[in-house]
């Protein structure tokens, strides 16, 4: 009886599953659209200063916010702003939860199998960091080492591919600021992680005892939107082509990165 | 991959489960016999376990006392956190039963020339499990439940499994249905498991729910 029951209630549930795939079908999005609708949905990351972070009121705040604003002052509509972990950036987009992205995604070809990335708005230079203590110059140096890594963030792939050859133990966390506190209080050996947010998470916390050990790329990132939204894209390529012109974006750099604006490729 | 999650998922359910029942009953036996400042440290305990977020727990050991010079791995850093989280839930849920047996069976159990631990084990603490069985099990599967959070401290569950599928596959939809037909799959399992268990271990419990349903209260 006790087992009828609970077919029941579970034959229930993924009735309910069924639907809600079929109410899932995205629609395509015009400029005019989010124009005529007066308001933008824009996906800001969080925990990953400089370039998104969230104040003591928790606003989001940093160098993606700001970019952000500057959108909503060219598109003349009001902007709100949904704050987003890296593993929930895509899914939220796809899930119609917001417009677009402005969240510190690179663009990946994995990536653009599934979404579509306008021309890159900021870039960061990725880099591996240990304590001054463990001798590290190359990705040699990491042999057998326990490493931390952001999970769904674009350097993780270089630690997945150098898992077997190096023997590395690949822990991955939340988030950027979770993953530097891995390597801070010594769970991890060594972290791949951008520049920017390794120095902000350091100067926040006073932290002398950990360094830069190399550089292996530079990450650049791209506004992220649905697949079909080419109209969509085309302006925001407009406006990021318009802001690097006219210095406000370097501003942005200038304020939030500490350097300015680096030469953005673009595609 | 994901048989490796769902492996990992079991294991640390089960650990916390064997463990902190334990643990459980330990503090409970504590709570009864010893004196009350024993009384105080165990309330203390459950109150800071109970009032506090299964994730902060985690973090303060993962991250936290690494500064005091404890370090453990995700994973023994995972089943800990577990282990005491449900503990101090457990502990709470045997208090109502040991609370809801009646003084004159304690009375008749020393009459009959017992000692204080005999009647604390078979008239008081074994009636009162048999009496709350139903709550733990639903506890445990909240616990089971809530293991999902350790991926949060790099443990590869089944819940950390599904989000590194979903950023290789960027099909969110069709991970987190599968994910969640698993995971009501464990569950419901280890509902009928512990059913069946509390069945094995107290007979009597199918007698005192027909009972108590023939006074119309609930079982």
């Amino acid at each position: 009886m006790n087992l009828m029951k609970h077919l029941k209630v579970a034959g229930t549930l993924l009735a309910l599953g069924a639907g809600m795939l079929a109410a899932s079908q995205a629609s395509a999005q015009t400029i005019t659209d989010i124009i005529k609708r007066g308001s933008v949905k824009i996906g800001v990351l969080i925990g990953a200063p400089p370039y998104g972070s969230v104040d003591s009121q928790g606003n989001a705040i940093g160098y993606d916010a700001d970019v952000i604003a500057l959108i909503g002052k060219y598109l003349g509509v009001k902007v709100e702003m949904v704050q987003l972990t890296p593993p929930a950036r895509i899914p939220a987009l796809e899930a119609n939860k917001v417009d677009f992205l402005v969240a510190t995604l690179a663009p990946t070809p994995e990536r653009a199998k599934a979404v579509m990335f306008s021309i890159p708005y900021s870039a960061f230079q990725t880099g591996i960091y240990a304590k001054k203590s463990v001798a590290i110059k190359s990705w040699d140096d990491l042999k057998g080492k326990k490493v931390g890594v952001n999970r769904g963030s674009s350097v993780e792939r270089e630690f997945t591919s150098r898992e077997k050859e190096l023997n590395l133990t690949i822990l991955r966390f939340e988030d950027d600021a979770t993953t530097m506190q891995a390597l801070f209080s010594g769970q991890v050996e060594a972290i791949a992680g951008p520049d920017a947010q390794a120095n902000a998470a350091m100067k926040a916390r006073g932290e002398t005892e950990t360094e830069l050990k190399f550089v292996f790329g530079m990450q650049p990132n791209s506004m992220t939107m649905r697949k079909d939204a080419y109209e969509l894209r085309q302006w925001l390529n407009n406006f990021i082509y318009y802001v690097k012109q006219n210095g406000e974006l370097n501003t942005i750099s200038e304020k939030w990165v500490g350097g300015p604006l680096p030469a953005l490729p673009t595609f | 991959m994901i048989l490796n999650g769902v492996m990992l998922t079991i294991a640390l359910s089960f650990v916390a489960i064997a463990l902190g029942l334990v643990l459980a009953t330990l503090m409970s036996a504590l709570r009864s016999l010893a004196g009350s400042w024993a009384g105080y440290i165990v309330d203390a305990y459950v109150e800071l376990m109970r009032n506090t977020p299964f994730l902060v727990q985690l973090f303060m050991i993962f991250f936290g006392l690494p500064q005091i010079g404890i370090r453990m791995n995700g994973l023994e850093a995972s089943m800990l956190a577990m282990t005491l989280n449900l503990a101090a839930y457990a502990t709470e849920i045997i208090r109502a039963g040991v609370d809801s047996i009646h003084k004159s069976q304690i009375e008749a159990g020393l009459a009959l020339a017992m000692s204080r631990r005999q009647v604390f084990q078979y008239v008081v603490l074994q009636p009162a499990f048999a009496r709350v069985w139903p709550a733990l099990s639903s506890q445990f599967v909240l616990m089971m439940l809530a293991s999902s959070i350790c991926s949060f401290v790099s443990v590869q569950e089944l819940s950390g499994t599904a989000a590194i599928i979903e950023q290789d596959t960027f099909r969110s939809f069709e991970t987190y249905i599968i994910v969640t037909v698993i995971y009501l799959v464990l569950a419901l399992s280890l509902k009928l498991f512990l059913n069946w268990l509390g069945r094995r271990i107290f007979p009597q419990v199918s007698g005192l729910a027909r009972v108590t349903e023939a006074h119309g209260e609930a079982a």
